[in-house]
């Protein structure tokens, strides 16, 4: 996961306040939290001296566009495919009982987790528990990976 | 989409399905990265049938392998875990009729511990067991997360059973002992016992000692002391032993019996033995049905003699021709006795190039089992699985090899 | 003399180590994670190497032979372990795993989890698998 300060160390630096807040540094902590997008610091984006910082902040940024509104991103490359997260998740259990259930692979369309290719894909994932008006803070999926290929950003 | 069985490893899930076009894996559901690649090894480096590294055809190849064999004094017959339970009987009786020397992947791996679970001094249980009673999992030694990927959400401790309802949540606990902090170590967080190598018999001792409420010899006291309340209250256990439990143990795999029986007469707890490929306990059951022996048999002296000097290590340098079935010894032995094999005129049996096919005087190809052949294979529990082949092939399958080979002598 | 470190090295198992296994053994991403060894920080340090360099690591095999590769460096971030160290199962630990003593004892395993070997830093290449096949038909 990328710290505030890698982020604020591909900024100008400048403070200049163009993205409305008063530093770049809170500037990168809004990043972070996915509040502000690169886009609204113009200077990085209009001027041709931080072209290979605005590129290297596009790439350590990716991860963060392709997350979900539950904030759950899935790193296939570290992903064993293990299916701890299939069979964990609270969601999966409900939906398909006799399978995930009981640790076979899913045949309900309603389950978020399950692994195509020998990796983990989500599906649907506004059922998740984090989403919506009664969210809560589950983590099954996450605290059941073995290698942290499942995470919330 | 079609059900298939993986034969990746030995728990032999058949829950996947999979789709095949344009020779290409197409798609495949429920399979861990481990058995994709193991989907995923037919569609590249396949062998075809070679004589002393020039082509031939596949009736040409039998032919020369049976005349090596056969004018061998010494044939070893080695491989067998990644074979069906039809092939291993074939590749039995063709041993029995050369008078050769048959061995297979557990004699260097889990033969110790199997001994003793198939001759019932160490008791077992089916997984199925595991996921509906255990409430303690125990790897010792092993990484299954690396290993066996599914084990702990098809069985050990996600899944719901039948008086584990509330399954990992409440109702399981998973301890890992092992000299580091292993994938599978990191998921049984606090229940994590790190041994220094080679201890275990020094950890047995302390476990033993906190089950007699005495003081355990260890630097963690507390620790250990919280362990044996941790057996004491469970209800149903399962160990399962891996290869660095095996290696730590060796000779003194006694003293683990004398643990497993001190366990139960608290409460049950039994043993699982964490064998590597698809079809090595069927091998093991098979050779003993057969010979009262689970692996390193010779049958030179017409009754099947067991014994060390028998074993793929020792025989590697007294045989005079060695078949290699769906193994690779040159990647998976030490040096010595890679270096001993590469020197005798080698046969080998296998749908994918390997360090053995490459060494070989005669490569045969084979079709791979689960995926183009059929047959029965027994998981590491001792539950028989059947499985189908869903890809089509005209390679032979081991079974037809063998069969063939042995007309031919 | 270069400085050298005494390890003991346990083989182990890793899913992406065993699916470039299955796929080729004969290619460079197979080479790449399985000639590594991973040392403990302090270990590393005291070598005078750093995550990433080629070390040579060299073993005595049964009478008075050795044998010895040369691998990638790792440095173990996650627990400290000096004096031990880590190589995934493949041609290459097995360079160094010495066989049982013949016909001894009901076990006679390798000892894969207990190769004692020297490690030294190296600025030659590699080990491949064609060398690694080359030593056992030679």
């Amino acid at each position: 996961m990328v710290s505030a300060m890698e982020i604020y160390m591909l900024l100008p630096k400048t403070n200049c306040k163009k993205c409305g807040l008063p530093t770049c540094m809170a500037f990168a902590v809004g990043l972070l939290g996915r509040e502000k997008k690169i886009d609204e610091c113009t200077p990085l984006i209009e001027e041709k001296k931080y072209e290979a910082k605005l590129k290297k902040l596009r790439e350590v940024m990716a991860p963060f566009e392709n997350a979900s509104e539950t904030g759950l991103i899935i790193h296939p490359e570290k992903c064993y495919g293990c299916g701890n997260c299939v069979v964990a998740c609270p969601v999966n259990v409900a939906a398909d009982p006799t399978r995930c259930g009981i640790g076979l692979g899913p045949q309900s369309d309603r389950v978020i987790l399950k692994v195509e290719d020998g990796v983990v894909v989500s599906n649907n994932l506004k059922e998740c528990r984090r989403f919506g008006p009664n969210k809560i803070l589950c983590n099954a999926c996450t605290a059941t990976c073995p290698s942290k290929a499942i995470e919330f950003v | 989409m079609e059900a298939v069985t993986c034969t990746g490893c030995s728990l032999l899930c058949n829950d996947i399905e999979a789709a095949v076009t344009d020779e290409k894996l197409f798609h495949v559901k429920n399979l861990c990265r481990k058995g994709h690649g193991h989907f995923q090894a037919a569609f590249s480096e396949r062998t075809v049938p070679m004589i002393d590294g020039q082509k031939a055809t596949i009736d040409q190849a039998i032919a020369r392998a049976a005349e090596i064999l056969s004018s061998a004094k010494k044939p070893l017959l080695y491989g067998w875990s990644n074979c069906t339970l039809e092939a291993q009987a074939a590749g039995v009786r063709l041993a029995e009729k050369l008078g050769a020397t048959i061995d297979d992947t557990s004699s260097f791996c889990q033969g110790i511990l199997m001994e003793r679970i198939l001759d019932g001094r160490i008791p077992t249980c089916t997984l199925d067991d595991v996921r509906n009673y255990a409430d303690t999992s125990i790897f010792w030694g092993a990484d299954p997360s690396n290993s066996h990927p599914r084990h702990l959400s098809r069985f050990s401790y996600y899944p719901r059973g039948e008086k584990r309802q509330k399954s990992y949540e409440e109702e399981r606990t998973c301890i890992a002992v092992d000299v580091r902090r292993s994938a599978t170590a990191e998921i049984c967080s606090n229940y994590y016992y790190r041994v220094a190598p080679g201890s275990d018999e020094q950890f047995i001792e302390a476990v033993l000692a906190v089950l007699d409420g005495k003081i355990p010899k260890v630097a963690d006291k507390k620790k250990m002391i919280e362990l044996g309340s941790i057996l004491k209250k469970t209800e149903y256990g399962v160990i399962f032993p891996g290869l660095g439990m095996v290696y730590s143990l060796q000779e003194k795999m006694d003293l683990f019996e004398r643990l497993v029986a001190r366990l139960n007469e608290i409460t049950a707890f039994k043993v699982v033995p964490m064998v590597g490929h698809y079809n090595t306990r069927g091998f093991n059951e098979l050779l003993r049905e057969k010979t009262g022996f689970i692996n390193r048999v010779s049958f030179s002296g017409g009754a099947p003699a067991h014994g060390p000097e028998h074993s793929v290590m020792a025989a590697a340098k007294s045989c005079d021709a060695a078949l290699v079935i769906g193994s690779d010894p040159l990647s998976a032995l030490p040096f010595a006795t890679a270096k001993a094999l590469a020197k005798v005129p080698l046969i080998a049996i296998d749908p994918r190039r390997s360090l053995a096919t490459d060494a070989a005087r005669v490569v045969i190809p084979s079709a791979i089992s689960g995926l183009e052949a059929g047959g029965t294979a027994v998981r590491m529990d001792g539950m028989r699985v059947k499985f189908e082949p869903f890809l089509k092939t005209d390679l032979l399958t081991d079974e037809q090899i063998l069969t063939k080979i042995m007309e031919a002598i | 003399m270069a400085p050298e470190v005494v390890v003991t090295i346990v083989t182990v198992s890793d899913i992406f180590q065993d699916e470039a296994g299955r796929k080729s053994r004969f290619s460079d991403q197979y080479r790449d994670l399985s000639a590594r060894i991973f040392l403990d920080k302090q270990d590393l340090a005291a070598l005078g190497a750093k995550d990433g360099q080629r070390v040579r690591v060299a073993g005595e095999l049964r009478e008075g032979e050795t044998a010895s590769i040369v691998v990638t460096a790792k440095a173990d971030e996650d627990e400290a372990h000096p004096g031990l160290a880590f190589m995934f199962s493949s041609p290459w630990s097995n360079q160094l795993a010495i066989e049982p003593a013949s016909a001894v004892g009901e076990a006679a395993v390798p000892a894969f989890k207990s190769i004692r070997a020297t490690v030294t830093v190296s600025d030659e290449n590699v080990t491949g698998i064609s060398e690694i096949f080359s030593r056992m038909r030679g």
